[in-house]
């Protein structure tokens, strides 16, 4: 049984007249990676730093925190000292190479300088960053950088990851590369927590996922629970803008569910036989895709299609 | 419940260093251009004097020569500018442009820690730009040895006077060039009026008061002090004030920063 090692009940956090993080509970297992999942401005980065004591929640008596033993609010530095954050921002020293930003940081976790080479020299290589150790910050592009970031949060040999949207912004190759050293650290016992906008990444990586929106959590489980429990299996995706034949609504069979946005109209349904036989009656080949439902849509129906002020 | 063995979390001295040491280490990575002007600057500031200026000064002002009573001075005005430099400009642009302070935020060190180290640093700043004068006024021998080697200290007194100064400043600024009225309106009147290039007491008596109030003419006190080697009871007040300017000022820095770096 693995035990629970961070507990977080009913946190708020409000900035002015703004509630970014409204009544959140959730709980996360001893080296399990749980995601958090929203569009922008939902709080899930509020959430992170809450945890990291880069943000202090609102002290109305009613909440409680335990990350590995500790309360933000009266031990930052215990929660700081077994933590690794990825912040959203490569925050490196553009002044120093890439040996010397990370000697700074073990400086930080008062590493004996060297334990510190060792440790540096492992993660370089463990990141693939071994060739670019004595090179300069500009030098790097976006996705070392990235890797250097998360090398820099891996000094001290964490127990909790912290990676707030660690592949945004990069190409699929040094996406999946970080993904794998993820599931490494993972295997090896560390606790994940992640926030990320990319299903995919949700989908791969997190044990448990947690859907936010405008702050609260409004969904929370397994990534396949929640794509089973509430997502069909199958849908069928029709351009409506596309001339030509159209599914008229008396068409439609008992047990499809239709969702009709702005230019393309979906219609969900656990058997895809019947999501065929509709497009076959009625539809041109080409007109249409009959695909299975991923997480993109279990969000999309969560938190729905209009865009809020924050994106 | 994992059970909560008490985490080995750096000691307070470690966590401060590890700030300092952040800073020497950006700093001294262009050793050259960062460490050179400090010795160069007095040098253009004295050459300019003791060849031009000079001659039409003949009276000895403070009981001293010029050269040497403008000399002392310079030992106190460039750790000030340097602190102050370094605590706004260069604070800012780490906390707004470059994110360096939360990345810093994210390992095991509060805000207090970041602000006190800061303030270190810079005082130590102010001892190594003092100390370059302190080299260029003793190789013309304008200065006396060994008591001039004091001046250093004097010097990180007033770094860290400034930098508490400046990163109050700094919590209130929102575009960098605000930062020009700090300059133009604060540190280069002390420059003239707290008793560098001229003595305190030779301004208006209407003016004397504001010169008592402004934190440079302190630090020129004492270290004219220490270059004369000619020390009196008020220097105590001076450095009570020093003590006091550093603890407020450093309080309040902490305080409106931490909203800005912790939401």
């Amino acid at each position: 049984m693995a035990t629970t090692v961070i507990t977080v009940s009913n946190i708020n956090k409000s900035f002015g007249k703004v509630r970014a993080v409204c009544d959140l509970s959730f709980s996360v297992e001893s080296g399990s990676c749980f995601g958090f999942l929203g569009p922008n401005g939902a709080g899930k980065t509020t959430a992170m730093k809450i945890i990291y004591g880069k943000c202090t929640r609102d002290q109305d008596g009613q909440s409680r925190m335990n990350i590995f033993g500790y309360d933000p609010a009266t031990n930052e530095l215990a929660i700081k000292y077994l933590s690794g954050v990825v912040q959203q921002e490569d925050n490196l020293d553009d002044e120093l190479n890439v040996i010397q930003n990370l000697m700074i940081y073990s400086r930080f976790y008062n590493m004996p300088a060297g334990t510190a080479k060792e440790r540096i020299e492992y993660l370089l290589d463990f990141l693939e960053l071994s060739e670019k150790a004595d090179s300069k910050i500009k030098e790097l592009s976006g996705g070392m950088k990235r890797r250097l970031v998360i090398a820099r949060a891996l000094l001290n040999s964490p127990r909790l990851l912290i990676l707030d949207e660690p592949t945004t912004g990069l190409d699929p190759q040094v996406r999946h590369l970080i993904w794998e050293k993820i599931r490494q650290l993972q295997r090896q016992q560390t606790t994940v927590l992640l926030t990320t906008h990319y299903m995919e990444e949700a989908f791969q990586l997190c044990d448990r996922l947690l859907i936010m929106h405008k702050g609260r959590n409004i969904m929370e489980g397994r990534p396949h629970d929640l794509l089973e429990e509430n997502m069909e299996k199958y849908v069928l995706e029709v351009r409506d803008a596309e001339p030509g034949p159209k599914i008229r609504a008396e068409m439609i069979p008992a047990g499809v569910r239709m969702d009709d946005a702005l230019e393309i109209v979906r219609y969900y349904c656990d058997q895809i036989d019947v999501l065929k036989e509709m497009a076959a009656s009625a539809l041109k080949a080409g007109n249409y895709l009959i695909r299975q439902t991923n997480l993109e849509d279990v969000f999309l129906k969560a938190t729905g299609r209009g865009l809020n002020d924050k994106q | 419940m994992t059970s909560s063995k008490t985490i080995l979390y750096p000691p307070l001295h470690r966590r401060l260093y590890s700030v300092w040491f952040r800073h020497m280490r950006v700093y001294t990575k262009n050793l050259l251009s960062n460490g050179f002007p400090p010795f160069l600057e007095p040098l253009i500031f004295l050459a300019g004097v003791g060849l031009g200026l000079g001659k039409y000064i003949t009276e000895p002002m403070g009981g001293v020569s010029y050269i040497e009573f403008l000399g002392a001075g310079l030992l106190c005005t460039t750790a000030m500018f340097t602190a102050a430099f370094e605590c706004s400009f260069g604070t800012f642009i780490r906390l707004e442009f470059e994110k360096v302070y939360d990345g810093m935020l994210a390992a095991p060190m509060t805000v207090n820690d970041l602000i006190v180290g800061e303030m270190l640093w810079v005082g130590s700043k102010g001892f190594f730009f003092s100390f370059a004068v302190l080299c260029i006024l003793a190789a013309f021998k304008i200065v006396a040895l060994p008591y001039g080697l004091l001046a250093p200290f004097v010097g990180f007194l007033t770094g860290v006077m400034f930098g508490a100064l400046s990163l109050l400043v700094t919590s209130f600024v929102k575009t960098i060039n605000h930062f020009n009225f700090y300059f133009t309106g604060f540190i280069s009147p002390m420059f003239f009026f707290s008793g560098v290039v001229f003595p305190v007491e030779n301004l208006p008596a209407f003016v004397r008061p504001v010169a008592e109030v402004v934190p440079l003419t302190h630090s020129v006190r004492l270290v004219r002090a220490v270059c004369t080697n000619h020390y009196s009871a008020i220097l105590l007040l001076d450095l009570l004030y020093i003590a006091a300017f550093i603890v407020v000022f450093g309080f309040f820095a902490i305080r409106r920063l931490r909203k800005r770096l912790v939401n």
